[in-house]
């Protein structure tokens, strides 16, 4: 037991991601949605309506032609690991999502859900999205729906889970290999599809996993650090306008 | 359960490498199925050296085409008037390819083979080698292929070499890029090696590779570069001629290469003894001095010298230039332009950063017997070349597709009867489109070979569907960019779910029905075996190798160097390319067996003298920086129009797929408004602010727009994405955002005819 009443093991899956390397090609976001069965829709530029676990953002430098630049940022859930309870799991009502402190990875529940949507409302990263309609692909693509993934209902929240599906298929092959659960590595879905390999996952606890010898890098900064969610997702960033933007820092 | 919520059927997950068909780039991918019948995702194989297990966002949602609502079941023929969507009725295969091989037949037989055009977009493929060779033994010289940049490119290797194929750049290993607009990190011809060379140039943090961007817009690879050099639309040239002149002035060029083995350098005598100037003397007059060219391209002297000095004193630096996806050839002098850049740098030779693309030794198609019909035909002069043009003709024609429908709405001198569309989408995707809606109506039959009822598709007559490449054989030869040997061959993944053929069966059963020497020139059973064959003859050449396994870097490989085959027959070389592994093979060096006039690589352009091409001085024979204005004037136009491509943005033929739509910003498109980019301050003088309404105008067309102020943009520029504004496939696509090939302005390169784009000019007002 650690002091915050969560068993803790040595285990805590994070992800690394390079926005120097990070070449908006959006090719993380669209193997996020083929993996995960996301739905879509005819329309999906409101995107306070769109459903989308790896987001991209594009960030600027504020400055004019011919000194401006910017900059992609992907963004999916943080998995955030502050003490006691993530800014959503706090406000569930129902325990549809919680953290699993075996490996920190915050999941939800779908028929836990009773779409309250407090989660969303908690979450500073905006990383959780609601189901309005019932999701529906047009004939025959619901050929291509992954039967490792549940497709969600109308009325539930839905957010980016780590892949925990890939995590459990490998955690059940290690414990049939008998080997030490504590060590299980895998890939989500996005970072395996990054072209440039800007994307690094493992277990950030582990000082000698790649994650966690790229969180020490000087350019490492994590979004909104100064609300200690602790999350879980890293960014790295040669560029000083791209890190001070990540604590929102008002113009002035 | 939830009975409004699919439940996926379960089944076990096998996995299916093949080499990707969307685009050109020859990326390894492997399908992932459930019980081998469904195909789930799209994976980047790890195996493969071209993507590096990455992939591209058209890649990833690359089975929604599979899937697509919009492919076409089974063949159909247009029963009422053309277009007309309700007018399709099913027809059976036999009947279909019937009723072309009859009206084709008696066309041959009227004695007007030549009636026949086609256009395809699959040029490195064995089916352009295919239709080739049936146009070729039918006798029709009227077959085309989609534009791209490989056509200009194509012409310049002729034009310095003599030899007829594109350059490419060993841009995996440079130090110094300096790139000349050229969309590196939106993809450059391959998405997928850009991004894996991407990854190199970044590794830890660093920048192993130091990347200037010369650009008007501040594109992707501008954001991602070290540096980026603003310029006006099109002067990208005159910079490159700049940094030349400075290079000769201050010595800074590699002497003994220029002496050796470039002819043109110095001033010249031609065949009739006649002296000419060289382009030593050219580039240093006052027209490419650091102050000139700072007039055009706005960039500061200071900045000019600091550029030609880093680029000419840092060892391997190399430029490069064209579009992301090298949709639109380019205008001669410019293509020469860069490549005198680059030779001042010593960079074309063996061991150098370009080099020539080399031919991949695939079995060749039997010779044709020379039949009278069809030499009949082949007598005829290609329509565009035929009938009359405005202007001089091209000293040296290519791909001319502009050229070609053109001349047919304009009544050619002869008519063109039969038009077969090949896995290409000319409707949508042709620059200045409305050419091929003009042309069409002076078509007796559109044939449409297509897996999906697009623009193309719903004007056709008969539509014969295709299998889409997950479905049937089909395979990609060479990397647009790259300088080594690729071939690689893309395999089902899945059994066809509807009733459809491969382009190439359809072709070889036309070519039976015809008989006689046509489909002796045509003597396979199926496209597989046809493969085969090709595979066969590339196993009997004994040369290059399978890359199979991780870890084989194709950019390490040194020119003319023997690649020891690991393969031991044809028929292991097949099953092995049909397992998803891919033949590549050592670059050439560009420098062998030059077959220009002087031997050497020709700064000074031999081949355009003997061709006729005149001008009023020496500088028509040389690279020279000239801009025609596109049409219309300053006070109704007073803006530019540039389109750009996007990775995120499927352009040309492919429509985008949802997923990748799911993607694009609200910035570029909200609801059914696309967006163009304008500057923060052009958008004050037109008293604009952010998400007006506006009508975009230019000479060609004007289209609704809205407008999104980017501080990346040029003043006085309009920038508009390509990609949106389909009007065909589904809800999913029809009618977002606007189509950018309506309103841009295609420009007939002098030297090569080729329908060339830089800007139109534009005219932007509230609506």
């Amino acid at each position: 037991m650690s002091d915050t009443g969560h068993s803790e093991g040595k285990l805590r899956y994070g992800m690394v991601i390079d926005l120097d390397k990070c070449t908006g090609c959006m090719a993380c976001s669209v193997a996020c949605q083929a993996e995960n069965n996301i739905s879509f829709r005819a329309d999906e530029s409101n995107k306070l309506r769109s459903i989308t676990w790896m987001e991209i953002y594009h960030l600027n430098n504020g400055k004019g032609y011919p000194d401006y630049q910017f900059a992609y940022l992907p963004r999916p859930c943080m998995h955030c690991d502050a003490p006691h309870h993530s800014p959503c799991t706090f406000v569930c009502p129902v325990n549809a999502t919680t953290r699993d402190e075996r490996n920190g990875l915050v999941t939800h529940i779908y028929p836990r859900c009773i779409g309250c949507r407090y989660c969303m409302v908690a979450c500073p990263y905006h990383a959780r999205d609601f189901n309005w309609w019932d999701p529906a692909w047009p004939k025959p693509m619901e050929s291509m729906l992954s039967p490792e993934v549940s497709p969600r209902m109308r009325g539930v929240v839905e957010k980016c889970t780590f892949c925990s599906h890939r995590m459990m298929k490998a955690r059940s092959k290690a414990y049939l290999d008998k080997a030490d659960l504590e060590a299980v590595e895998y890939t989500p879905a996005c970072a395996e599809a990054c072209p440039t390999k800007a994307i690094t996952f493992g277990n950030i606890r582990d000082a000698n996993s790649e994650v966690g010898k790229l969180i020490k890098d000087p350019r490492a900064f994590r979004i909104l650090a100064k609300l200690h969610t602790e999350p879980k997702v890293y960014y790295l960033s040669g560029h000083e306008w791209v890190r001070k933007q990540a604590d929102n820092v008002v113009k002035g | 359960n939830w009975f409004w919520r699919p439940s996926p059927a379960r089944g076990e997950i096998t996995r299916k490498p093949t080499v990707c068909a969307l685009c050109e780039g020859g990326c390894g991918v492997q399908a992932r199925l459930v019980d081998g019948k469904r195909a789930i995702l799209l994976e980047g194989n790890p195996n493969h050296p071209v993507n590096q297990g990455g992939i591209c966002a058209l890649g990833a949602a690359g089975l929604q085409f599979l899937y697509a609502p919009y492919r076409i079941a089974q063949p159909l023929k247009q029963t009422k008037r053309r277009g007309d969507p309700t007018g399709f009725q099913p027809i059976a295969w036999n009947e279909a390819v019937g009723e072309l091989a009859k009206k084709l037949g008696q066309m041959r037989a009227d004695g007007k083979p030549n009636g026949l055009a086609g256009i395809t977009r699959r040029r490195c493929s064995s089916m352009d080698a295919l239709l080739n060779q049936f146009f070729a033994a039918y006798g029709s010289p009227n077959l085309f292929k989609m534009p791209a940049h490989a056509d200009s490119l194509k012409l310049a290797g002729a034009v310095t070499t003599g030899r007829e194929a594109p350059f490419g750049c060993n841009i995996e290993d440079a130090p110094y890029i300096l790139s000349f607009g050229a969309g590196l990190v939106e993809g450059w011809g391959s998405p997928g090696r850009m991004q894996a060379a991407f990854r190199r140039w970044r590794q830890g943090g660093k920048s192993a590779a130091k990347i200037v961007q010369v650009d008007s817009r501040c594109s992707t690879t501008a954001a991602m570069a070290d540096r980026w050099i603003a310029v006006p639309p099109g002067t990208e040239a005159a910079l490159a001629l700049g940094i030349a002149h400075l290079m000769v002035k201050d010595k800074l060029y590699d002497a003994e290469f220029m002496a050796d083995r470039v002819f043109g350098f110095e001033d010249w005598t031609d065949s009739q003894g006649k002296n000419h100037k060289g382009f030593k003397f050219l580039v240093q007059t006052d027209a490419y001095t650091p102050e000139a060219i700072s007039k055009l391209t706005g960039v500061d002297p200071a900045k000019i010298r600091e550029l030609a000095k880093e680029f000419g004193t840092q060892k391997g630096a190399v430029a490069v230039w064209g579009q992301p996806q090298g949709s639109v050839p380019k205008d001669m002098y410019n293509e020469l332009s860069f490549l005198a850049l680059n030779a001042l740098k010593g960079n074309i030779k063996a061991g150098g950063a370009i080099g020539l693309a080399p031919e991949v030794p695939l079995g060749a198609l039997p010779e044709l017997p020379g039949d009278p019909s069809a030499l009949k035909g082949l007598k005829q002069l290609r329509l565009d070349l035929a009938s009359s043009q405005k202007g001089p003709p091209p000293v040296l024609p290519g791909n001319n597709l502009h050229g070609f429908l053109d001349a047919v709405s304009n009544g050619g001198k002869y008519p063109i009867e039969v038009m077969l569309v090949h896995e290409a989408n000319p409707a949508y995707g042709l620059c200045e489109n409305k050419l091929f809606q003009q042309a069409l109506t002076k078509i007796g039959t559109l044939v449409s070979l297509s897996s999906y009822m697009d623009e193309t598709a719903q004007q056709a007559d008969l539509i014969l569907p295709i299998h889409t490449a997950f479905e049937g054989f089909d395979d990609v030869i060479g990397i647009p960019g790259a300088p080594y040997a690729y071939y690689g061959v893309c395999a089902p993944v899945l059994k066809p779910h509807l009733n459809t053929k491969a382009a190439g069966d359809i072709v070889m059963s036309v070519a039976k029905q015809l008989g006689g020497s046509i489909a002796a020139a045509l003597p396979w059973a199926s496209h597989e075996e046809y493969l085969k064959k090709r595979a066969e003859g590339l196993a009997a050449s004994a040369r290059g190798a399978l890359a199979d396994k991780k870890g084989v870097e194709l950019w390490k490989l040194q020119p003319e160097e023997a690649v020891k085959p690991n393969y031991k027959d044809g028929a292991d070389l097949w099953k092995k390319l049909a397992g998803g592994a891919c033949w590549y093979d050592a670059p050439v060096d560009p420098l062998k067996d030059l077959k220009t006039e002087s031997g050497k690589f020709e700064l000074a352009a031999q081949l355009l003298l003997a061709k006729g091409q005149t001008g009023d001085d020496d500088q028509v024979y040389l690279p020279h920086f000239s801009q025609v204005p596109p049409r219309g004037s300053d006070k109704d136009y007073p803006l530019l129009l540039v389109t750009y491509q996007m990775s995120a943005l499927a352009d040309r033929d492919l429509a985008n797929p949802p997923f990748m739509t799911k993607t694009v910003f609200d910035f570029i498109l909200r609801q059914n408004d696309q967006f163009v980019e304008i500057n923060p301050a052009t958008a004050s003088e037109l008293g604009m602010a952010e998400g007006d309404s506006a009508v975009l105008k230019t000479p060609q067309g004007e289209v609704p727009v809205r407008v999104h102020l980017y501080a990346g943009a040029r003043p006085k520029v309009v920038y508009l994405a390509q990609g949106l504004g389909h009007k065909a496939y589904d809800e999913y696509i029809k009618d977002k955002g606007v189509n950018a090939n309506g309103v841009v302005e295609v420009q007939l390169d002098r030297v090569t005819g080729l329908g060339t784009v830089w800007a139109a000019r534009a005219h932007l007002r509230r609506a």
